[in-house]
């Protein structure tokens, strides 16, 4: 546990650390194996030293005995002889004792030996000082008696047994004091020598350590790392745990990470092209495959096999051209090479080969394949089966040509029929129309034949007329033109070209058309169904009745309602109003009409995308609505249709138009606003009942347009009329008058736009104002 | 040397006898005396030359020849010449008709059945043009305008 611990801890430090352990161990190892050898070597010199100097010290003591026996054997000789030779032993003592202790002195240190030292020194002193009495003596009486002598050299005998004595002591303590360094000196060598066992081996096994450390802790993970870059090259996944923190076990890691995303991106890539294949192989329906550089083929899928009839293991490295038919397949399919070569891709239609010889027709699609260095690797062939498609084309084409050729056999038809019916109709028209021209010529007989003759023959023309028409439309050969219809004027063009009709029975009409946006509409085609259906309105109504024409927007379509007040249609025949030749019996008597003109409106409308049908009227009273829908334009007006015939361009833009009323009948202003409130919401309208003052307002505002009462209080409305035309000429002015006279007059020589008398018709001036209005936008 | 109106040649040329007729009729009572009729069209072309005609009415279809095409020839004959207006007469009511009329150089184009007045008065508008147009031709010849100009007030 604890071991792990440090190896552990071991594992985790930085390889500089690492690095400094292992360098450091054997070198501290080493350092201290000299500090340890260097004190025992200095030690051993130092007991030498002493050993030497044990023995130096004998040798002086022996030598201080030596001169003081040969001293004291010269004084006796000398002092038995008195020959003065035997003194020089002792002259020799003499001068070299002191210089022998003081050396002594100087050497001994041990304090028994000093002592002893003492003691002998001053035995020798006396000694010496003897033997100088004892020389004095006989130098002094110049002979010595015998018994002086013998006690001088008795006394002198036992201080030189006694020095000996000392001398002897002193001997042994040195002996002793040697014995004892000898043997230190003999312990310290032997213990020098095991400590530099004992540090031999530290310093082997630190070094043994060292490089333990080394290889476990770096070297053998290092190694390891090694084996896992040759696995990692091999694409396998390392398993293997490092558990160190340090550099090598994050490396071994990145490396582990990188073996798993390298396996885990190997396998995504398997997968993915084993995918691909398996898609490619898959396909039936088109024919994959590859060719080399020259077009043998080098792949095959499912659908080729399918299409073409042989199988992979057969078409193998053939070269292509046997899907080509003819002579000239080698030549042609190495052309299709080198146009996908050239445009690196060729797109080809044209009849194949299969295995057993059969023809489809192929579509074929060849793509020149590069590598990155832009050498050109091979070609991908796409093939399809287009046989039965090109099947269907051509059937297609067969019936897109009967059906022009009928198309054009009907058209020619109906143009036949038209010229067929009217050539004759226009002989027998034109003569009636002579005839009856005639009349002084004709008896009243004659004359009512003739106006069977005319009126039969323009029924006939109509109904010729209205045929074709639907005979057109459903051949599409109308040639409806679609355009953005500002409805209100269409309606007021339709309500004006009705109004004899009405007025023939009595009838009011009332045009509502204001505020609706442009309709998406054949101009002249819807007029004509307005037409239809007003003049059904005012036939099928009752003397002195109202025809209601309105628009609203609801929605994305326009609504258009044209209401009357007859007897209404019985609701159980209301459902055939739309078949042709269905005249109800409830107007059929006296009225004429070719019984095609609701179903020639409905195939009008239709054919602009609309609707047309027929309700009860929603307020309760007797009559019939008809209703037509309409789309609402998406295109805006084009600038140009402001121009020009205003049933077709009567448009007004949708803007805040200011219009000053000069008029002192309070009725009739109050009738007049009423109107342009409704027609043009927008519209501000300015009052005045005088005419300068009228003229004033218009000085100063600059409407654009001006109604003009032309009986006024304070001045003349024709002198007001001359005044605005000289200061503002642009400024439209529609004159009010109920002078139906002075309506005839002069009125555009003087510069009006319109005139109406009074009682004022509203539908008039609701198309009045609208047009005038539209004629000033584009004056602008 | 101003001429009357009613001095005009008129050729027709029309393959159906009772519309000649009519056209006669309606020509013979707004007073033109000069109307010369053609109810063959394979003739066209050598009666207008020999008739040397003010207007042409011509009939646009008629069995066994394209009407479009004998338009275009007289045409081109007349403005090789001098401008003699053509109104095409046709029973085709399309617009197609009517446009291609007019581009291959009809004046006018009134279809079948007409109303005997409208016809009257175009005749008479393409007459007066004719008129005016031979004036206006002789003027350009430049040594014969003199007097046309004094006859012009």
């Amino acid at each position: 546990m604890n071991g792990h611990a440090i190896a552990g801890w071991w594992a985790n430090r930085a390889l500089a650390t690492k690095g400094l352990v292992v360098v450091a161990l054997p070198l501290l190892i080493f350092l201290g194996s000299v500090a340890v050898l260097f004190a025992i070597s200095r030690m051993e010199a130092e007991a030498e030293q002493d050993v030497r100097l044990t023995i130096a010290i004998q040798t002086d003591i022996n030598e201080v005995h030596a001169l003081l026996a040969e001293a004291s054997s010269g004084v006796r000789g000398y002092l038995l002889t008195g020959e003065r030779r035997f003194l020089e032993p002792y002259q020799r003592a003499e001068d070299t004792l002191p210089a022998l202790f003081a050396q002594l002195q100087a050497a001994i240190r041990d304090a028994d030996a000093a002592r002893r030292l003492a003691r002998i020194e001053a035995l020798a002193e006396q000694k010496r000082d003897g033997l100088t009495a004892l020389l004095a003596a006989r130098e002094g009486t110049g002979t010595l008696d015998q018994a002086t002598i013998g006690d001088g050299l008795a006394a002198n005998k036992r201080v030189l047994d006694a020095l000996r004595a000392q001398i002897e002591g002193m001997q042994a303590r040195e002996r002793e004091l040697l014995a004892a360094r000898q043997d230190r000196l003999d312990r310290l060598r032997s213990g020098g020598l095991l400590a530099t066992g004992i540090l031999m081996l530290a310093g082997l096994g630190g070094s043994l350590f060292a490089v333990f450390l080394f290889s476990s802790g770096i070297v053998r993970r290092i190694q390891r790392l090694e084996r896992d870059a040759v696995l990692l090259a091999q694409g396998d996944v390392l398993t293997g745990r490092e558990d160190g923190r340090d550099e090598i076990g994050l490396l071994a890691e990145r490396m582990g990470e990188a073996s798993r995303l390298l396996r885990a991106r190997e396998q995504a890539l398997r997968d993915g092209e084993e995918r691909f294949r398996l898609v490619i192989e898959g396909v039936r329906d088109y024919g994959i495959f590859a060719l080399d550089t020259q077009g043998h083929v080098i792949s095959w899928n499912t659908g080729a096999q399918r299409i073409k009839g042989w199988h992979s293991s057969e078409i193998m490295g053939c070269h292509f051209s046997v899907f080509y038919p003819g002579k000239d397949a080698r030549s042609r399919s190495m052309r299709n090479l080198a146009d996908a070569m050239r445009e690196g891709r060729v797109e080809d239609e044209g009849w194949r080969v299969r295995k057993y010889g059969t023809r489809f027709w192929a579509n074929v699609v060849i793509t020149a394949l590069y590598d990155e260095t832009g050498a050109l690797r091979g070609f991908s062939k796409v093939t399809r089966d287009i046989t039965e498609r090109r099947r269907a084309q051509e059937a297609l084409e067969i019936a897109r040509q009967e059906a022009e050729t009928a198309s054009a056999a009907k058209s020619l038809f109906l143009s036949r029929m038209s010229h067929e019916l009217r050539t004759p109709l226009n002989a027998i028209l034109g003569f009636a129309q002579l005839l009856e021209l005639d009349r002084t010529a004709n008896s009243p007989q004659d004359r009512g034949s003739i106006d069977h003759i005319l009126r039969a023959g323009r029924h006939l023309l109509a109904l010729i007329d209205e045929v074709l028409d639907i005979a057109r439309i459903e051949a599409g050969k109308l040639g409806l033109e679609i355009a953005p219809v500002v409805l209100s004027a269409v309606m007021a063009e339709a309500a004006g070209l009705v109004r004899p009709q009405a007025e023939a029975r009595g009838v009011t009409m009332i045009c509502e058309a204001g505020g609706v946006p442009p309709i998406a509409a054949d101009p002249r085609r819807l007029l004509q169904v307005l037409l239809n259906l007003l003049s059904n309105a005012i036939k099928y109504n009752r003397d002195g009745g109202t025809v209601v024409l309105r628009a609203q927007r609801v929605g994305g379509i326009v609504r258009i309602d044209v209401i009357d007040s007859g007897i209404g249609i019985d609701p159980e025949q209301a459902g055939q109003l739309f078949q042709p030749f269905t005249r109800l019996a409830a107007g059929a008597a006296g009225s004429e009409g070719t019984g095609l003109g609701l179903s020639l409106s409905r195939a009008l409308v239709e054919a602009m995308a609309g609707a047309i049908g027929y309700a009860p009227r929603d307020d309760g009273r007797q009559g019939a609505c008809f209703w037509i829908e309409l789309p609402v334009s998406k295109t805006p007006l084009p600038a140009e249709f402001a121009q020009g015939d205003p049933a077709s361009s009567a448009i007004v833009q949708p803007r805040a138009v200011t219009i000053l009323l000069i008029e002192d009948n309070l009725a009739n202003a109050q009738l007049i606003e009423a109107v342009i409130a409704r027609h043009l919401p927008d519209a501000r309208v300015l009052n005045a009942m005088q005419a300068r003052i009228g003229l004033d307002l218009a000085l100063q505002h600059r409407p654009d347009l001006v109604l003009l009462d032309l009986h006024l209080p304070d001045r003349d409305g024709d002198w007001v009329l001359e005044e605005l035309r000289r200061t503002i000429p642009a400024l439209p002015v529609i004159l009010l008058t109920a002078d139906a006279l002075a309506a005839q007059a002069d009125w555009a020589a003087r510069g009006a736009r319109a005139v109406l008398t009074k009682p004022i018709d509203v539908p008039a001036l609701a198309g009045q104002l609208e047009r005038a209005l539209t004629e000033g936008v584009a004056d602008e | 040397m101003t001429r009357a109106a009613d001095d005009a040649r008129i050729l027709v040329i029309d393959d159906e006898p009772a519309n000649l007729a009519l056209v006669a009729a309606v020509l013979a009572r707004e007073g033109y005396a000069s109307v010369e009729t053609v109810p063959d069209p394979r003739h066209a072309i050598d009666r207008y030359l020999a008739f040397r005609p003010d207007l042409v009415l011509l009939d646009l279809m008629m069995p066994g020849i394209d009407g479009y095409a004998l338009l275009d020839r007289l045409r081109r004959l007349a403005v090789a010449d001098d401008p003699v207006p053509i109104m095409v007469l046709t029973a085709d009511t399309s617009i197609e008709a009517r446009r291609r009329a007019l581009a291959l150089g009809a004046r006018d184009i009134v279809t079948k059945p007409f109303d005997v007045f409208e016809l009257g008065l175009r005749i008479a508008n393409l007459v007066e043009l004719r008129l005016l147009l031979e004036r206006l031709y002789l003027a350009g010849k430049g040594t014969g305008g003199r007097g046309d100009d004094s006859g012009a007030c």
